[in-house]
């Protein structure tokens, strides 16, 4: 086949027209971004999970608002965020960009809401999608990752589970 | 070329596992009867994990066998780790894939209309983008329609509807990013109380909330033709339970025509089957009016202004007409009979007594049969007749 003896120089040049097709949107791909986007959308709707949900936020099926809840058995449990995510035209192959709204005292969240987790970077696969996103962060919420900290504050009082909570709620701001 | 498959372990022993110790054996079907798969089930077999979209040149990875659209899995070992989107597993290039032929002819077998319904697909998206790019360059068309769809709303409630505690919100699959606002669980607005006057509610465009002062029915023409930019709202907590559905043309009486899509509803579960069939009447005639008067909007916006009572015109007064008798509600029983709904089930009831699945109802549509020539008619629509 063509592709077993496929040039290096060649396969860089494809690959950065993909890039290219990604970053200025055809609109053939943008249209399949968004049908992709709408599937997600419905079958959201219809699997009716318990603790998250998501919508686009206006006209622009590019920008969503979702909710988590804080799962049971833990501190968030009671606490309700509200997050945006914002898709690229290379979406579901580029990750959307996650960040919380509702400010959310977490170790693994700055101030300005940006979050570390995996997933929405090295670790994203095109099969990742809003609602195992969310489904994710909320599991992030209750089991934190302290070894990279970006909010140290949280990581260091984690450990004492009383305190922590008493903090969470009473800094909590819808 | 291909190693031999090897065989290396002939006497392997057999252990039951715990399932099959304990399963009860399946009676045989000896006798004629079919066993229906809903291709809802067969869906999620047969798509791409990626596109969500059904499988279309099948490749599969060669060590992990996931598969995927020869254009998905390409564009993501481009664009990022390679490895198998599916389960990380590493795909170094394209030759870690395989061409499955023999799934897609398994896929053209049991889907032999594809090309058909992914033209109808394109259409109607193409169809969405222009309507989509008019809106962006004028958004004084929009605005026209909306100020109609309020007087129309206005006019066609009648007061009767308006006891019932019920909103309706639904959007369509057919691709639409406005319609989807309206799944919010509030309706974006609802007919206005009898002694409230148009000039009150209109202007400010405040949402009266349907949900809280028992409001009435109200599908969202306002949030269809969709406000520039209506800050999002939250869900609320609400009394009722709610109940989605999906909605299908019925499979037999109704043609491919331009409103026939599927509808998915959310409402809430004391709605009946009547509201549903008026909601549906409105929609329609909403949508069928909407293109067809897009034309005249942008010249007649401009005479009409804020004016609420001026004449309606052809449009109008076809929606003077809406009613739940014009189209009829089917369900499909187990024998795949389509079975009509009496009017006042409500929602929850259709849902137990006929549906009892936990997955969204469905339920078909098809226009009522003698509702041209008796537009007064009396009856129930559960007495109107279908061809067999």
């Amino acid at each position: 086949m063509a592709s077993q003896n496929m040039d290096p120089a060649a396969a860089a040049a494809s690959s950065t027209a993909a890039l290219k097709g990604s970053e200025s949107g055809g609109s053939s791909a943008r249209s399949s971004v968004s049908k992709r986007l709408q599937q997600e959308l419905m079958t959201l709707m219809m699997s009716g999970d318990k603790g998250i949900s998501a919508f686009p936020e206006s006209d622009n099926l590019f920008k969503w608002i979702g909710t988590i809840n804080g799962a049971q058995g833990t501190v968030y449990e009671g606490l309700r965020y509200r997050l945006s995510l914002e898709f690229p035209a290379g979406y579901p192959y580029q990750a959307p960009r996650v960040k919380f709204i509702t400010s959310c005292f977490h170790p693994n969240v700055d101030e300005q809401g940006f979050i570390c987790l995996d997933i929405l970077k090295d670790k994203w696969s095109a099969l990742y999608d809003v609602r195992s996103i969310l489904l994710s962060i909320q599991s992030l919420l209750g089991e934190p990752n302290n070894e990279s900290p970006l909010n140290t504050t949280a990581a260091e009082l984690w450990d004492d589970q009383e305190a922590f909570k008493t903090h969470l709620h009473s800094t909590f701001q819808n | 070329m291909a190693a031999p498959v090897n065989i290396q372990t002939p006497s392997k022993t057999w252990e039951l596992s715990l399932y099959e110790l304990h399963r009860s054996p399946q009676e045989a079907i000896m006798d004629g009867t079919e066993v229906a798969v809903s291709p809802r089930s067969l869906h999620s077999e047969l798509m791409c994990p990626i596109c969500l979209d059904m499988l279309k040149n099948t490749m599969t990875t060669k060590e992990c066998l996931h598969r995927f659209c020869s254009d998905c899995i390409v564009t993501a070992l481009r664009s990022g780790n390679k490895e198998c989107p599916t389960c990380r597993k590493k795909l170094v290039s394209r030759r870690s894939l395989r061409r499955d032929s023999n799934f897609d002819a398994l896929i053209s077998k049991i889907y032999p209309s594809r090309d058909e319904y992914e033209a109808h697909q394109r259409r109607v998206l193409e169809r969405l983008n222009r309507l989509h790019n008019k809106e962006a360059l004028s958004s004084s068309i929009e605005e026209g329609l909306r100020q109609q769809a309020r007087y129309r709303n206005h006019r066609v409630k009648k007061p009767a509807q308006e006891s019932d505690n019920t909103t309706f919100s639904g959007a369509e699959d057919n691709g639409d990013a406005r319609s989807h606002l309206s799944h919010d669980s509030a309706p974006s607005h609802a007919p206005l109380p009898p002694g409230q006057t148009p000039s009150e509610a209109g202007p400010s465009r405040k949402r009266p909330r349907a949900s809280d002062d028992g409001g009435g029915v109200a599908s969202g023409p306002e949030a269809d033709s969709g406000s520039p930019a209506p800050p999002p709202r939250r869900h609320k907590e609400r009394p009722a339970s709610e109940i989605e559905l999906v909605f299908r043309p019925h499979p037999e009486l109704v043609q491919a025509e331009d409103y026939s899509q599927t509808r998915y509803v959310k409402t809430t579960a004391n709605a009946t089957v009547d509201h549903l069939s008026k909601y549906l009447a409105l929609r329609i005639a909403l949508e069928e009016g909407r293109t067809n008067a897009e034309t005249e909007d942008r010249g007649r916006e401009e005479t009409r202004g804020g004016e609420e009572t001026g004449g309606g015109g052809g449009e109008g007064s076809s929606l003077r007409n809406i009613s739940e008798k014009q189209y009829t509600i089917y369900i499909m029983t187990r024998g795949g009979q389509f079975s009509t709904l009496n009017g006042s089930l409500t929602l929850e009831l259709v849902n137990e007594k006929y549906w009892k699945v936990r997955k969204p109802l469905e339920l078909f549509y098809a226009p009522t049969k003698e509702q041209q020539q008796q537009p007064a008619q009396k009856s129930p629509p559960t007495q109107t007749q279908r061809e067999g």
